[in-house]
């Protein structure tokens, strides 16, 4: 039974996510500073979002071109951002795959901490197991 | 429109900073190491270089892979496999020196945590070189440590058990390279209770901490100027915060680790096979029987045809690995396992048939062919044997196309 009924609850809560991110101004202008954009391509159910310095674009319309792309599963991410699932074991067993430079990965990790500070609290609000 | 420039497919140009490297530790194999090598490569086998390790470090070489903001390089593992080609070219001890301290590293890379990162990636730019080894094979499991289906049964390795927010490590690693001379370890140990090695799991440890022994140093046939070596752990506590991943991530990060690591000993085996193919190039082109130089000799030409032929495939398939190990997390399984498997043969071949071109000359040692033929059967051996690649590349060839 995956963790979001729909593609829509899965697009609200991870857009809600990275909506809050790029309101910190840090987290904007580390992307900035590092030239970074980040396509999330999500399955089960698919959710898609693209995440540079100046805008959010959720769903269809999500530009392809990005610096580093990340593919998993929904129910994976739900896990990442709640800390339950850790990046180098997701990514060592393929539930993660990433494309682009790694250098520019390794660049990326420490930008996207703060999605594990809110993600929890925005999981609970909709109801999501956490 | 099209853009051209994804078109265009120039294989013998490097990315600038990686051939300034390339170019760089040529002349560092060739001005440093290669006088020293025969000495020694006939020293006891716990003699250890660290004068040449230390100019090797001022080269970048003990941080090739690490980021450029912990001090490192920042130039990946195609950095790291061209930089040990060349190394290896000369000596592929020597190589593995640079090549085993990478590896110690790469849990750490790996773990995208960036508290562990700051804590021992910087470790490697200071002053003075600092070394890393990674320690998996035991007395009783090697395979049984690197192929999943295999750690049920693995037995009597290594444990790890928590104690409140630390871990207890107990047990013996058997030929880990640096390990006599490193500043620390990623190790591997199973956790107490589970069967076999299912419980796996990766640490950092300080090589520094009471209950850490360093054995006996093993000596080899070959890759003499690199250190192979015991490492004990007697009840070594360790913070929990050096853990990698959870608990019984082990395999799984230890397979990541050698999909990432296995394009840079495809790179040293190159390298192997190249300085066998140089030096023989170099006899047969002035080497006059019958009237005319060895490499018109039908029989000779065809040798080192066959010779040149497999040095540039062997480094054809390393440089596609080492390209999509630095584009893709988690590393591919297939190219990196392919271009080892590859490699190494090519070492042991081109390195007999070098000899075998070479004549009485190659048969003594001053001459520095014979080593180049022990040195190219390690390689087989250390980062997945041809048994251990060949199951790696089979299961890729089947699982092609695995939905996420």
């Amino acid at each position: 039974m995956p963790v979001f009924e729909s593609t829509e609850v899965a697009e609200r809560v991870f857009g809600t996510l990275f909506e809050i991110l790029l309101q910190n101004a840090q987290f904007t202008s580390q992307l900035r500073a590092s030239d970074l954009s980040i396509r999330l391509t999500q399955t089960h159910p698919d959710c898609v979002l693209h995440v540079s310095a100046d805008a959010l674009t959720v769903g269809d319309d999500a530009p392809e071109e990005a610096t580093v792309r990340i593919k998993m599963s929904s129910d994976t991410a739900h896990q990442l951002w709640l800390g339950k699932l850790m990046m180098p074991t997701a990514v060592a067993t393929g539930k993660v795959r990433i494309s682009g430079k790694v250098a520019r990965v390794l660049e990326l990790v420490p930008i996207l901490r703060p999605a594990f500070d809110h993600y929890p609290e925005l999981a609970a609000e909709e109801g999501l197991p956490v | 429109m099209p853009n051209h420039d994804e078109f265009d497919l120039n294989l013998d140009v490097l990315p600038g900073e990686v051939e300034k490297l390339r170019l760089q530790v040529r002349e560092f194999a060739r001005d440093v190491v290669a006088p020293r090598v025969t000495d020694l490569d006939g020293a006891p086998a716990d003699d250890f270089d660290w004068d040449m390790v230390s100019q090797g470090h001022a080269l970048g070489l003990t941080r090739v892979a690490v980021p450029k903001e912990y001090g490192g390089l920042g130039l990946g593992m195609l950095g790291c496999s061209v930089a040990l080609e060349e190394v290896a070219s000369v000596c592929a001890g020597t190589a593995l020196i640079f090549g085993a301290a990478m590896l110690g590293q790469t849990p750490v890379l790996l773990s995208g945590d960036p508290r562990l990162q700051a804590r021992f990636l910087p470790l490697f730019s200071g002053d003075a070189p600092v070394l890393a080894c990674n320690a998996v094979t035991e007395e009783e499991a090697g395979c049984d440590l690197i192929i999943p289906a295999n750690a049920v049964h693995a037995r009597e390795v290594m444990t790890a058990r928590r104690d409140d927010d630390h871990y207890i490590l107990n047990g013996t690693k058997r030929f880990i390279t640096n390990a006599q001379v490193a500043a620390f370890a990623s190790v591997f140990a199973a956790m107490e209770g589970a069967p076999g090695a299912t419980g796996l799991t990766s640490f950092m440890v300080p090589l520094d901490l009471p209950g850490v022994v360093r054995g006996p140093v093993a000596d080899k046939m070959g890759y003499r100027l690199c250190l192979g070596s015991e490492l004990e752990f007697h009840d070594v506590r360790i913070p929990a915060e050096n853990m990698i991943g959870n608990e019984g991530d082990g395999m799984a990060i230890n397979m990541a680790q050698s999909n990432m690591a296995r394009a840079s000993v495809a790179g040293i085996s190159v390298g192997v096979a190249r300085g066998a193919l140089e030096q023989a190039l170099q006899w047969c082109g002035t080497r006059v029987q019958g009237g005319l130089p060895l490499r018109e000799h039908q029989f000779t030409a065809a040798k080192l045809a066959e010779m040149s032929a497999k040095v540039d495939a062997a480094r054809l398939l390393y440089l596609k690995a080492a390209h999509k190990v630095d584009n893709e997390l988690p590393a591919p399984q297939y190219e990196p396992a392919a271009a080892k498997l590859f490699a190494d043969r090519v070492a042991i071949d081109v390195a007999d048939m070098a000899m075998s071109l070479t004549g009485a000359r190659g048969y003594v040692k001053s001459f520095g062919m014979e080593k180049r033929l022990r040195d190219a059967y390690g390689a087989r051996i250390y980062e997945g044997t041809p048994e251990v690649l060949a199951l790696a590349v089979t299961e890729s060839l089947y699982a092609a196309g695995e939905p996420i």
